[in-house]
């Protein structure tokens, strides 16, 4: 029952453009990263240019992509979730759920699911598409398709760095999701996650230049340890081309990793209990007043 | 007509809504009995979707609560929810989805069975040759059809129907009522919200009415409109046949209107008062019984001007 719900989840949103609109600028992201990198390193003295190469060649391109999709990505699926728990308000199909003996807390968890799926396909082919480009253009740079370098990730260690950065989207999906559920307004939603992703990088700038105790503030901030996952996704020394808004993390700045993931996972659980406890107790009348 | 049943599906206890200062819902108790078409009836804003929507849980009661099929919904909800169907007011279907896949939507909530059904459902509802079109390409009153296509895909024993036919042109209407009692004499129990008193008349076993949150009576159409009856009468004599009128116990009201006697009673009895008339010297030169109309009985207990 519960995987047909999820199929059904599943096919509501792919009948709307909004997942096929954000897919398409993740693309032109990673097309960006790749043939950007590409261009960049083909138009210099390439054959003197190692770093120049390493933008596009794997294996250090996959963490340029993933970096930028973490950071991107949290934008867009911010909007996913907003457009997606949104019209379900507006259009009155969450009524329409709860009187067929759905509970509130099944209701949530199916659409979180839902939302969750389609994000994780959407981020991964986008991301596979990157690889792809990157494999294009590393053949026609006429330079070996190797993951083997120095330094070099294993099977596991890739999967952890995708995984990392996957980890890193979800407070802010979870943020996106909750707010949304709270304001039943896409806008709210979407617009709530920009605001609070660029607010908390300036908060953090302000923390981080302050004395006393702003520097230990800024460390449970969600940023700083964002970036401490993604810091451990470097391959060697070498810098990469991300797309992704923000300093390049300095080791000494940042939260130790598992402190990061910690203080990550508790604010997802705080933006689930926020979101469960209020939809839990919400009226869920005809905005109208009805008769 | 179907007789009571004593078996109650549905029943509310003092159920009451507050929103800030103002009382939607003020002690409401009501109840549906098996196999009866109840008709929800009061004028707009008068708190039957509030009502309604407290039943199917969709507003946190501030008083009360209410019982379907015996179940507490404070405490069995889900359970009980499980066999109602429902449409509540507002549009509520996915518009880029055609009819079909709205009710596989709804279908997956209930198991295999109500996805078997989809197709005798869309048929039913008139809605077959459509299923494939996206619901926003539909008409208002396709809108409500694909709504009660959906409150019926798990043929439930209870449908909860909150003003189904707003929005419908008249033969939309005449549609939906020959639908709702083609599903009441299945022997499916319907509780109907509606201020269109015609609507109640024509289709409802029972009635309920409502007026700024408050119950204001409730009982079979049948004994509502006896009420209702009246005998018309010219006499000989106006004024004396008034004085004996009035003296007569089972005589509830006497007016006089348009050169006739309105009389409030039975008309079974218009024998004994024509005997008590001819007692007294006054003669009949014409009488006919009045029926009863919802309407009447409407405007008298919630003093409205119209309805």
């Amino acid at each position: 029952m519960s995987l047909k719900i999820l199929g059904i989840e599943l096919l509501k949103m792919r009948k709307r453009w909004m997942p096929y609109l954000l897919f398409l600028v993740m693309v032109a992201g990673t097309a960006m990263i790749i043939w950007g990198s590409y261009g960049d390193w083909a138009s210099n003295d390439s054959e003197n240019a190692p770093t120049g190469l390493r933008s596009f060649t794997l294996p250090w391109s996959l963490v340029a992509l993933v970096d930028s999709g973490q950071f991107w990505g949290s934008f867009l699926i911010g909007v996913l979730i907003a457009s997606g728990v949104a019209t379900e308000y507006s259009w009155g199909t969450v009524r329409q759920a709860l009187i067929r003996g759905q509970t509130r807390s099944q209701y949530l968890t199916m659409k979180l699911l839902g939302l969750a799926t389609m994000s994780a396909v959407l981020l991964l082919v986008a991301l596979g598409i990157g690889v792809l480009f990157s494999i294009l253009a590393t053949a026609i740079a006429d330079k070996p398709i190797t993951f083997d370098v120095p330094g070099g990730p294993s099977f596991v260690e890739t999967v952890l760095i995708i995984l990392r950065a996957g980890y890193g989207i979800l407070p802010y999906a979870l943020l996106a999701f909750a707010l949304t559920v709270v304001s039943r307004s896409t806008a709210m939603g979407a617009a709530g996650i920009l605001v609070f992703i660029i607010g908390e990088a300036i908060l953090g700038e302000i923390l981080r230049n302050l004395g006393g105790p702003a520097p230990d503030i800024r460390a449970a901030l969600i940023g700083p340890n964002v970036s401490a996952l993604l810091a451990a996704n470097t391959i060697g020394s070498a810098e990469y081309n991300s797309l992704a808004f923000r300093e390049l993390p300095v080791a000494s700045d940042l939260p130790p990793l598992t402190t990061a993931a910690l203080v990550i996972a508790a604010y997802c659980a705080f933006f689930l209990a926020v979101t469960y406890a209020i939809f839990q107790r919400r009226d869920l009348g005809v905005e109208s007043g009805g008769g | 007509m179907q007789q009571p049943s004593t078996d109650i599906v549905l029943r509310t206890f003092g159920l009451s809504k507050r929103y800030g200062r103002r009382l939607a819902l003020d002690g409401l108790n009501l109840e549906v009995h098996r196999g009866r078409i109840f008709g929800f009836l009061g004028p707009n804003g008068a708190g039957k979707t509030t009502a309604i929507s407290l039943i199917l849980g969709l507003l946190r009661a501030t008083q009360g609560h209410s019982e379907i099929f015996g179940l507490d919904s404070r405490t069995h909800l889900p359970a009980a929810l499980r066999r109602v169907g429902a449409v509540v007011e507002g549009q509520a279907y996915y518009p880029l989805l055609s009819a079909r896949e709205n009710l596989k939507v709804w279908a997956a909530l209930y198991g295999d069975s109500a996805e078997q059904r989809i197709d005798d459902t869309l048929d039913l509802v008139g809605l077959a040759t459509r299923a494939k079109d996206k619901v926003r390409t539909y008409s208002q009153g396709m809108k409500q059809r694909l709504g009660v296509a959906a409150a019926l895909l798990h043929d439930p024993e209870l449908l909860v129907l909150d003003e189904p036919t707003n929005g419908l042109d008249p033969a939309g209407m005449r549609e939906f009522r020959d639908l709702i009692k083609q599903l009441g004499s299945s022997g499916k129990t319907v509780f109907v919200s509606s201020h269109l008193l015609g609507e109640v008349e024509q289709m409802c076993d029972d009635v309920a009415i409502v007026k700024s949150g408050k119950l204001l009576t409730q009982g079979s159409v049948v004994d509502l409109l006896r009420q209702g009856e009246a005998l018309e009468m010219q006499v000989t004599d106006t004024e004396a046949a008034m004085r004996v009128l009035n003296a007569i116990d089972w005589v509830r009201g006497v007016i006089h209107q348009d050169g006739r006697l309105v009389v409030e009673a039975p008309r079974e009895r218009a024998a004994e008062l024509s005997r008590a008339l001819a007692e007294q010297q006054v003669y009949l030169s014409e009488l006919r019984a009045r029926e009863g109309s919802l309407e009447d009985f409407f405007l008298e207990v919630t003093g409205e001007e119209t309805a």
